[in-house]
């Protein structure tokens, strides 16, 4: 039996919404088939007030072992580093924060919020938010980058706005069953099983994107979403075009763009006006490219593959 | 539209070309709020104004700058209908003709 403790800082609860909605394994097999304990959990839990302050002081000074303890949205530090703006439990946040990640064995980060500062972390970041072990790239975060769990791990991130159920779920039941050690993680902490690929990986438009086809607006199903549109999944790391959202989708299947979530700069250009479903170009070539291509090869490759391009490329190949 | 109404367009707009249409091909729009902004001016324009969608696109009937760029290798260009899918342009073109709303 695995005891979690889940709290919510700076968030929306849109992780613990994509939480509940998973199906294999469902929040529920969380308990009835793999053992775990949710001790507490913002829309799960059944204690409140007093209980629910005993509850966390007793996982503080291991009265409760606590083996996993996950964090959903940013760590609030205002005003000032006082962390007033998100009390919790009769304390600010932040203070529960530190004494849970020191008193866990695994500390799992879900989220951009909780990961990277995310959308409350945006300039000018009024909230002071910060991510568990990273603000935006910068290695550190609240609990500073030397910080490791009792089990000898950091904060292992798993980012996303939402995060993906199955990303969760599948990371959860591999602490729980004693699999942590086959976790590798990426330089950012994150499960390389889920973000060593590309959000393009498995995407439906990947045809369009070789003989540089572009969408001109949303919900086409002819074209690619990065030209002209904004898209990002050449660049992000994900899994959302092999581990479907809701089983039948994603973003870019369904003609909406990437953006990029689970890197740390999301959300991109501070949210600047036009810079939102708009790919940002210097001189007529995209600021961004695909990981890994160069302005000259990306320059190259765009001749030849207009010049090879088929004339189904141009037509809309999904018809009902 | 049909074929010969594409062919017939395309012929029209290398007329007006080639008889001297002075366009605004500089300056070139750097990045997104300049593009944006041409794109502006375009959605301003009536439906039968070409001569001013070209005029503020900066149509030109030959690579344009030390690149050479053209058509060809503009994301918006579609290489079988010989066509530009840029919604406020949406003309018949030429792979060896330019505008200053080139991407790639």
């Amino acid at each position: 039996m695995a005891n979690i403790m889940w709290l919510q800082g700076g968030a929306c609860s849109g992780n613990t919404m994509s939480f509940l909605n998973a199906e294999e394994p469902s929040a529920c097999d969380l308990v009835t088939d793999f053992g775990m304990n949710v001790l507490w959990h913002p829309s799960l839990g059944m204690e409140l007030g007093d209980n629910l302050q005993q509850m966390l002081k007793d996982c503080v000074s291991g009265a409760i072992k606590l083996d996993i303890f996950v964090f959903e949205g940013s760590v609030v530090n205002a005003p000032n580093g006082t962390g007033e703006w998100n009390r919790f439990a009769g304390r600010p946040m932040k203070d529960w924060v530190r004494e849970l990640s020191d008193a866990a064995d695994f500390v799992v980060a879900i989220g951009d919020c909780a990961t990277w500062g995310g959308i409350p972390a945006t300039a000018p970041n009024p909230s002071e938010s910060q991510g568990l072990q990273f603000l935006k790239r910068d290695h550190g975060g609240f609990l500073g980058k030397d910080f490791k769990s009792k089990a000898g791990l950091p904060v292992i991130n798993i980012p996303g706005c939402p995060a993906h159920p199955d990303w969760v779920t599948q990371i959860l039941v591999g602490i729980a069953t004693g699999r942590a050690g086959d976790l590798a993680l990426d330089e950012f902490q994150r499960p390389k099983t889920f973000f060593q690929s590309f959000t393009q990986t498995g995407c439906t438009r990947n045809m369009h994107f070789a003989y540089k086809v572009s969408a001109t607006e949303f919900g086409q199903r002819k074209g690619c979403l990065f030209y002209d549109l904004g898209c990002r999944g050449p660049m992000t790391h994900s899994p959302c075009n092999r581990i479907l959202w809701n089983r039948v989708s994603s973003k870019t299947r369904a003609g909406m763009p990437c953006l990029g979530c689970t890197e740390p700069e999301f959300p991109f250009f501070d949210l600047a006006p036009g810079t939102v479903f708009k790919t940002q170009t210097v001189m007529g070539v995209p600021k961004d490219l695909p990981a890994g291509v160069d302005k000259k090869g990306y320059i190259k490759l765009t001749g030849a593959a207009k010049a090879a391009m088929p004339a189904w490329a141009e037509q809309d190949i999904f018809v009902v | 539209m049909s074929n010969a109404d594409d062919d017939a367009l395309r012929d029209r707009i290398g007329r007006l070309m080639e008889n001297g249409l002075e366009t605004q091909t500089e300056p070139f729009p750097e990045n997104n709020l300049e593009f944006e902004a041409i794109l502006d001016e375009l959605r301003k324009l009536g439906p039968e104004d070409l001569e001013q969608k070209l005029v503020i696109s900066g149509f030109v009937n030959k690579p344009y700058g030390e690149d050479e760029q053209r058509c060809l290798e503009c994301m918006y260009y579609l290489v079988h209908r010989k066509w530009c899918d840029l919604p406020e342009l949406a003309v018949p073109v030429e792979a060896d003709w330019w505008c200053r709303l080139w991407r790639i």
